[in-house]
């Protein structure tokens, strides 16, 4: 019998070509972070579940491929940065040091068997800003997404929000605006947020803090390339508690926030904005 | 901007609310040919298989298309759902013979809804995933039961089966992808209002 020649769904190998052309749009990539004073870290391909079982919630933890090792203990591949970063900086990590500017670059892997034509494998290189909560560091590091689009795909489109807002509003709201379709109960606020009608002045009554700092945001960035979308909400945050953004060229290319909440859980306290390139839709 | 419309139960009626919406559809001659692809009024039509709508919505592949929410759920389509038709309603339903042994295998073409289904309640069984004419399945004991859609109950009173629970309220939807979305709010904003009002326009010419 001939030996199987596919893989597994979703991942496959990079040939010559594939992988230099990655190298390629790697190099540079790192090149500009590091030039925006970014320092490169390297986590672990896998880890175990445990620490992490507060603050996931159950969709992401059913993207990850987990196992038992032979410890007996189970893990879990690597599925987002993220979390891994803040458990491996928050326990030894010191006010004078702060603010850190870090970023990351590796695989993780997805079990999103469903989403046809959906890689599990994904090359991803991020980049996050930890102990800077200010409206200057959401307008530093929602510039350096758009520079770093700019030197591969030509100008992005990046639409952003704040989540906190959508936490404001109740669950039957959050549905309306997950699908975007309004049903009889839907409060009119939430109406002319799925209409699109909606301004900041109307989200400031019940989430005044989100509103005037989307407000700054807005007054700092060109507004033709950096849009307030105040309906685009997932149906789960997952740990995003501030500013959300997604970078737009022909798919999505990049998406990231504000995790204020995240390090506490692993220590020590401390504010943190960050986002993630899949390397595959840069050109 | 590319519309995807589903070939076969609901594509004339999905056809018909953007025509009231004022789009300039494909007409029936131009359907009876083999092209899928038709351009008019700086749209480009095209016609798929009703499973494979949100595939292409999902994927960026057409901007805008008509679903139903079996299809949506079925492959964890993320595109949004701004509008809900009132035609081409029905049920998804667990369905078995009447005598039939105790739930164990489910027929169907749904498998990831009806796993969902069968966990929510709790019920423990094995999913036998077909292509079509599932109610077989349950007459022939292929499966213990089976889970499929139900319009008007003929192909269940036909084949002497009975209806043992409703497994979700199944409504064709507008879907909108996101990144069509969140590029171009403009004018996806205004191609659903135009969308809402016509299924309203509809509505109204069809009261006694």
């Amino acid at each position: 019998m001939a030996a199987k020649l596919t893989y597994p769904t979703g991942v496959r190998p990079l040939l010559i070509e594939e992988t230099a052309r990655r190298r390629r749009i790697e190099s540079r990539f790192v090149d500009r972070l590091e030039q925006a004073g970014f320092a490169e870290i390297t986590l672990p391909i896998i880890d175990y579940v445990e620490p992490y079982a507060a603050l996931v919630d159950r969709d992401a933890t059913r993207q990850s491929y987990r196992f038992v090792d032979r410890e007996g203990d189970l893990v879990a591949i690597r599925s987002d940065f993220t979390p891994m970063l803040a458990r491996a900086l928050a326990p030894s990590m010191s006010e004078e040091e702060l603010p850190l500017r870090l970023f990351y670059r590796g695989d993780v892997i997805r079990c999103e068997a469903s989403r046809l034509g959906t890689n599990r494998e994904l090359f991803q290189i991020g980049a996050e800003l930890v102990g800077d909560a200010s409206v200057e560091a959401d307008v530093a590091m929602l510039r350096l997404a758009s520079e770093l689009v700019r030197a591969f795909n030509g100008k992005p489109t990046i639409v952003y929000n704040d989540v906190s807002i959508a936490g404001a509003l109740g669950a039957g709201a959050r549905d309306a605006l997950v699908t975007k379709r309004a049903g009889a109960d839907t409060p009119p606020v939430v109406r002319k947020l799925i209409a699109g009608e909606a301004t900041l002045e109307d989200v400031a009554p019940f989430a005044p803090k989100a509103a005037a700092r989307l407000d700054a945001i807005g007054r700092a960035l060109d507004p033709d390339e950096f849009v307030l979308h105040l309906d685009d909400f997932e149906e789960g945050a997952g740990y995003y508690t501030g500013l959300r953004f997604r970078v737009y060229g022909k798919s999505l290319i990049a998406q990231g926030g504000r995790y204020d909440n995240l390090y506490a859980r692993f220590g020590t306290s401390a504010p943190a904005i960050g986002f993630t390139f899949t390397i595959e839709e840069l050109d | 901007m590319r519309i995807a419309i589903p070939k076969g139960r609901l594509q004339e009626r999905a056809l018909n609310v953007f025509a009231a919406a004022g789009f300039d559809v494909p007409p029936d001659a131009d359907l009876k040919t083999r092209k899928l692809v038709f351009e008019r009024g700086g749209v480009e039509w095209i016609f798929v298989k009703d499973c494979d709508v949100p595939v292409y919505v999902e994927h960026g592949a057409a901007d805008v298309g008509i679903a139903g929410l079996d299809q949506i759920l079925e492959h964890e389509c993320s595109a949004y759902q701004p509008v809900e038709f009132e035609f081409g309603r029905c049920q998804m339903m667990l369905i078995a013979a009447p005598g039939a042994p105790p739930l164990s295998k489910v027929a169907t073409k749904y498998p990831r809804i009806a796993r969902q289904y069968l966990d929510s309640r709790g019920l423990r069984a094995e999913i036998v995933p077909l292509g079509g004419s599932v109610e077989l399945a349950a007459v022939l004991e292929l499966t213990s039961h089976v889970i499929d859609l139900v319009e008007t109950g003929e192909t269940v009173r036909v084949h002497k089966l009975e209806i043992q629970d409703l497994v979700k309220e199944i409504s064709p939807r507008l879907i909108v992808g996101k990144n069509a979305y969140r590029t171009r709010a403009r004018e996806m904003r205004e191609l659903i209002a135009r969308i809402e009002d016509a299924k309203h326009e509809i509505l109204q010419n069809q009261l006694p």
